[in-house]
């Protein structure tokens, strides 16, 4: 089992297929998340998608405590613990045969290689559910746009089948990968986080000047072709990070000024902070570990923002947890979503 | 019957709205249970012998937990009743005709008739344990066949401790002629047994046939003869009431009952009226309350009265009035056994209706009384009685599914079973070619089947296929296969502590250590199948013939068509379509205990079979290395994984093909195969011995067609898929509906719980009726559909290992639930008990 490289013209990293996905895109979807990310988001809420290699992670409530992992690891990279197994990262190669032996899937190495006949004979197992929901494939990450040419193989393969298919991309890939992709894309979802340059490099790692560029010529590229169709902008609201009114108006100028009439659809996915034990299993530190849900209220505020912003108001839409105010009841029905 | 998975509840319930003060006030008292002053439950009636008897406990040989209390209760029935003064020739006549007769004096003169305040439907008291008329001699030969040597009792007994399921003739499970009886009055029932008769010959006559004819006319005079006493006490009511309302109301059910059942109702009022003592005279005429004795397509057959009541004046909220009455009234069926507890002994009873479905030429048959029903539905639950049943198809109209979505949203699960017309229809296609029935079930005709009790598929108004009477556990053949024939840990008594020695109970398909090839353990496994098919088919037949000489139901075989025609009971095999169903238990634990078994030890290699079998022998203690590469790396039916659900496919023809071999031998009927597992799936899990799957003795098995507890880890389209693909999925060459092929006439229990967040906002309402219509595509027969909750989440906290599928899915962030730490799992149980997502 190797780690270090993949002909990503026979295959593709991947790092989860989610069949059912309701969240991704219009209808009834499986989204195949690709491995490796452009950005560092200090906020991720899927840090298993950043690394393009395979990772090992441990899940103590299916460990068994048999060892065998240990007694197999050709590195002695691995110890067991009253605090848990402890993989010592320097040591491993990741050669994944821990996981390999482990009977009950507590050791598992996050990311597999699937060649792009497997993929499609996998995906297109929900195609009913995709034909009356008018739903598809969504490409998502990680970012897709990083194994572009598998990816866009697999997108015209399915575009060729009538397939719906949507990107899901955080914008920071080459402009090559986007003319590989764009033509097989019926729709995209673009994430913009942050409208100010410095502060985006700060949370990302990445200046947002590239970004915005791509997300204009994605637009351009709409204008002139017949794919992608739709185009959806997606904001993480983040406490203490994206979610200020400046930013959300900064976002909202932006996609009326260059993509007017072009967006057919802006969501504020409110921040959640369930990955904690994500970044645990990974043995890293997340500095929203401490970070509360938003409060509706704010939530809401956001929201009101947004629509004012400048954008056709009845293309925002707002998503995802918020805090749950006790005693419960005061605006329960408010809370979740409209 | 359902098989309710008890769990605390801490959501907010939904609660019944829009009723009546009228409806509030009887659903309120229905529910003080035994704090009533007036109840339904069981009174008993006898013919004074010493010898007499009342309870017919082959009724209750599928229900184990009952076993042993059956001798208490035949004693305490007997002990109870109150005699019933016999005419002079009373034992001279046969017991067909004596049961009619006993049945119909019972009903009409001694069990009292009481209206409760506000009601519009007579009929109060049909719970009764009647004498069933057995003379001294016949009484002997009762017990020899029951509790003698090697008698029934003994045989179902030993077939449920031994670990192979139960078996026994059980009543109810099936749907009545309603329509004819409303089309026609029982006064034209009555005729017709008249003109039978008159063409018997006096031979005949003299025979069986004629006592039949006889007792079907004399129970054929039973419900006119109750209408009068309801009528009679109506009045005596109306007499004293002072309200000029109610008076009227009373006063005008007199009215209704001086004209039906007898005569054909004429609007929708004395339908209804008409239906309910058509209906609660089958429990009583059983002595049962309605074990799935279901109403069939009742928004079709009430349609005609429906409108013609509406187009003459009737309110549509007296509409909706009359039929909460009938909910409640069904309802009563439960107090039958009232002191022991709200639900007696057994805790569902399935009075089954069917709406809305395909008609002739695949039109969509959803009309106006289809929506009335649903609103009634909505308006009154939660309530466990009658259980709605909602037939889709691919052109069932989307206002349907926008309201069935609507409800599910509102109750957070459905408070309906859902059907699926085209792989249903496959099915019971896929019957009428394997018995040769093409006159009763024909593309003209398939369309008229509804499913009776839970979700078993039968035809209508002509069909008794004893849809609970057989339950194997197909896990069975697993095990004997492993031992060679023999139980692998040995039973022992619960009461006596005695163990029996373990024998060979099975064919002798040889030390399995000794094959060398994962096809010599099939063809191991497939002998053993055959085996236990045909000691199910056995001890069946133990009651089956007992229920044929002892049991008659005269009055409900008026009821079923064919029965006046061939001049037989129902029981004895009257019906036109009259077969019996071997209902598969631990369908899944069985496929994946066989995929264990092939990856273990014949593909993967990691160990012996007598490694296996010693591990299963020890109930995987000191084996949970081995347990847990069974449990977790071997693979699983559920995940729409192809070679996985081809090992389902294959285990599916095999048990289908043994079962449709068999007959009964008294009453000739053909076996169809169908899955079911109503509780067994739970209380068997203790009895059978643990399975190479992984699962210890004392856990549960799989539940009918779902797969394994929490081994669907690909979600909901995954487990729909697999289950399409092993009940044979489509195709242009092979279907029997279409390109729908479907093994099971039956159909199959499939549940499948959701996560609330898939109803939060009109959008994803819009993707869970897609889902539903997707299903139709590739799914089974029948969907209950579970709403996940916070009790389950907490169960799942302690259990992880059977919740690995449990997805959670907030925006942008995905993870299994028991994967993540409990302070999260918290703030996640926390969000789902206020509908948070």
């Amino acid at each position: 089992m190797t780690t270090t490289t993949t002909d990503e013209t026979v295959t593709g990293r991947i790092f989860e297929i989610q069949r059912m996905s309701t969240e991704d895109g219009p209808g009834i979807r499986t989204t195949v998340f690709f491995k490796g990310c452009s950005l560092k988001c200090v906020w991720c809420h899927n840090p298993e998608s950043i690394s393009p290699r395979m990772q090992l992670q441990w899940i103590a409530s299916r460990c068994i405590a048999c060892r065998t992992c240990i007694a197999d690891c050709p590195e002695k990279a691995l110890a067991l613990s009253p605090e848990g197994m402890r993989v010592d990262r320097a040591v491993c190669n990741g050669c994944g045969l821990c996981a390999h032996v482990c009977p009950s899937t507590a050791m598992e190495m996050i990311g597999k290689d699937w060649s792009l006949n497997d993929l499609l004979h996998e995906v297109l197992k929900d195609s009913a559910y995709f034909q009356q929901s008018g739903g598809g494939i969504t490409v998502s990450g990680g970012e897709p746009g990083l194994q572009a040419r598998f990816v866009a193989t697999f997108l015209k393969r399915l575009r060729e089948q009538g397939v719906h298919t949507a990107l899901d991309t955080c914008g920071m890939v080459p402009r090559e990968a986007l003319d590989l992709l764009l033509p097989y894309s019926a729709m995209v979802l673009y994430d913009i986080k942050e409208i100010d340059p410095e502060k985006h490099a700060a949370y990302t790692g990445h200046s947002n000047q590239a970004i915005l560029r791509n997300l204009m010529y994605t637009g351009e590229f709409m204008r002139s072709h017949i794919y992608p169709r739709d185009l959806w902008i997606r904001t993480p609201i983040i406490p203490n990070a994206t979610a200020e009114k400046e930013n959300i108006l900064g976002i909202g100028r932006f996609i009326a000024e260059h993509l007017n009439g072009v967006v057919q659809r802006w969501d504020l996915c409110a921040f959640n902070n369930l990955c904690r034990d994500k970044y645990l299993r990974l043995d890293r530190d997340w500095s929203y570990n401490e970070n509360g849900l938003l409060e509706s209220s704010r939530m809401i505020d956001l929201f009101e923002t947004a629509r004012s912003s400048g954008v056709d108001p009845a293309i925002v839409h707002w998503s995802g947890a918020t805090r749950i105010d006790e005693p419960s009841g005061k605006d329960a029905k408010t809370i979740c979503k409209k | 019957m359902h098989a309710a998975t008890a769990r605390a509840v801490t959501q907010e319930l939904k609660e019944p709205k829009g009723l009546s003060p009228r409806i509030q006030w009887l659903r309120d008292y229905y529910f003080k249970g035994t704090e009533r002053e007036w109840n339904n439950e069981f009174t008993a009636w006898g013919t004074g012998t010493p010898w007499d008897l009342q309870f017919n406990e082959i009724t209750y040989y599928i229900v184990p937990e009952t076993y042993l209390l059956l001798q208490t209760m035949k004693g305490s029935f007997h002990q109870a009743a109150r005699p019933v003064a016999l005419p002079a020739d009373f034992w001279s006549r046969s017991l067909v005709e004596r049961r009619a007769w006993f049945v119909k004096e019972t009903m009409v003169k001694y069990v009292p008739k009481e209206i409760l305040p506000g009601d519009l439907i007579a009929g109060a008291r049909f719970n009764v344990q009647t004498s069933m008329c057995l003379t001294r001699g016949e009484r002997k030969t009762y017990d020899r066949l029951t509790i003698g040597k090697n008698g029934a009792r003994h045989q179902v007994k030993w077939f449920h401790d031994h670990g192979y399921g139960n078996a026994g003739a059980t009543s109810g499970h099936l749907v009545p002629d309603h329509e004819r009886a409303l089309l026609l009055g029982w006064k034209g029932i009555h005729a017709d047994l008249e003109s039978k008769y008159a063409e018997l010959s006096g031979t005949e006559r003299k025979g069986a046939a004629g006592a039949q004819l006889r007792a079907m006319m004399t129970a054929a005079s039973m419900p006119k003869e109750l209408a009068e006493g309801y009528a009679a006490v109506c009045r005596d009511i109306a007499a004293t009431e002072t309200r000029p309302e109610r008076k009227k109301e009373l006063l005008q059910m007199a009215k209704n009952l001086d004209r039906v059942p007898w005569e054909p109702p004429q609007n929708f009022w004395e339908a209804i009226q008409a239906l309910w003592i058509n209906h609660m005279l089958i429990m009583s005429d059983e002595n049962y309350p309605g074990p799935g004795v279901s109403f069939g397509r009742i928004d079709q057959y009430l349609l005609p009265y429906w409108k013609h009541s509406l187009a003459n004046g009737m309110d549509r909220a007296f509409g909706k009035e009359i039929l909460k009455c009938f909910w409640i009234h069904c309802n009563t069926a439960y107090d039958a056994m009232i002191r022991n507890g709200h639900q007696g002994i057994t805790a569902g009873f399935g009075q089954l209706l069917t709406l809305s479905g395909m008609g002739k030429g695949g039109a969509d048959m959803t009309n106006d009384l289809t929506y009335a029903l649903l609103e009634v539905i909505d308006d009154m639950s939660p309530i466990l009685e009658p259980k709605p049943n909602v037939r889709l198809h691919r052109q069932s109209p989307e206002e349907l599914l926008d309201k069935l979505v609507a409800m599910i949203a509102d109750s957070q699960g459905a408070p309906f079973l859902l059907n699926f017309d085209e792989r249903s229809m496959a099915g019971l296609m896929r019957q009428a070619q394997m018995t040769g029935a093409t006159d009763w079930i024909n593309p003209e005709t398939v369309h008229d089947y509804a499913p009776v009790g839970c979700l078993e598929n039968t035809m209508v108004g002509n069909d008794r296929s004893g849809t609970v009477d057989n339950n194997l556990n197909l896990l069975k053949a697993v095990e004997l296969a492993l031992t060679g024939g023999k139980d692998l840990v040995p039973f022992t008594n619960p009461l006596t502590g005695k163990t029996e020695p373990i024998r060979q109970d099975g064919p002798k398909t040889g030390d399995a250590s000794r094959f060398r090839s994962w096809e010599e353990f099939w063809a191991a496994y497939a002998e053993q199948t055959a085996y236990i098919v045909r000691k199910c088919v056995e001890v069946h037949e133990s009651s089956e013939a007992i229920r044929a000489h002892f049991f008659q139901t005269p009055y409900l075989s008026c009821l079923v068509r064919g029965c006046a025609t061939k001049a037989r009971d129902v029981t004895q095999g009257g019906a036109e379509i009259s077969l019996t169903t071997l209902e598969a238990v631990t369908f899944a634990t069985t496929v994946d205990a066989l995929l264990a078994i092939k990856y273990l030890i014949y593909d993967q290699k990691k160990c012996t079979i007598a490694e296996l079998v010693q591990a299963l022998s020890a109930n995987w203690e000191n084996f949970e290395v081995l347990q847990a590469m069974a449990k977790n790396k071997a693979p699983k039916y559920g995940r729409d994984d192809d070679e996985a659900d081809a090992m389902g496919r294959r285990v599916m023809e095999l048990w289908c093909a043994e079962t449709w071999k068999h007959r009964t031998t008294t009453t000739g009927r053909r076996y169809r195969p169908g899955m079911l597992s109503w509780n067994y799936w739970a209380g068997d899990g203790y009895i059978m011995a643990a399975s190479a799957d992984g699962r210890r003795q004392g856990q549960f098995l799989s539940n009918a067609i779902c797969p394994s507890n929490g081994v669907d880890i690909h979600g909901p389209t995954s487990n729909a898929n697999s289950v399409g693909k092993v009940l044979g999925g489509r195709s242009s060459e092979r279907g029997d509906w279409g390109d729908y092929c479907n093994s099971l006439p039956n159909g199959a229990s499939h549940t499948i719980t959701f996560n609330p967040s898939i109803l939060k906002d009109p959008e994803h309402r819009q993707k869970f009726k897609a889902f539903l219509r997707g299903y139709a595509e590739n799914g089974g027969t029948a969907l209950q559909i579970n709403m996940l909750d916070s009790g389950m989440l907490r169960d799942a906290q302690e259990n992880p290992m059977d919740y690995r599928h449990l997805l959670v899915r907030v925006t942008g962030y995905n993870a299994y639930f028991t994967t993540v730490g409990k302070e999260l799992q918290n703030e996640i149980i926390h969000r789902v008990s206020h509908s948070r997502f």
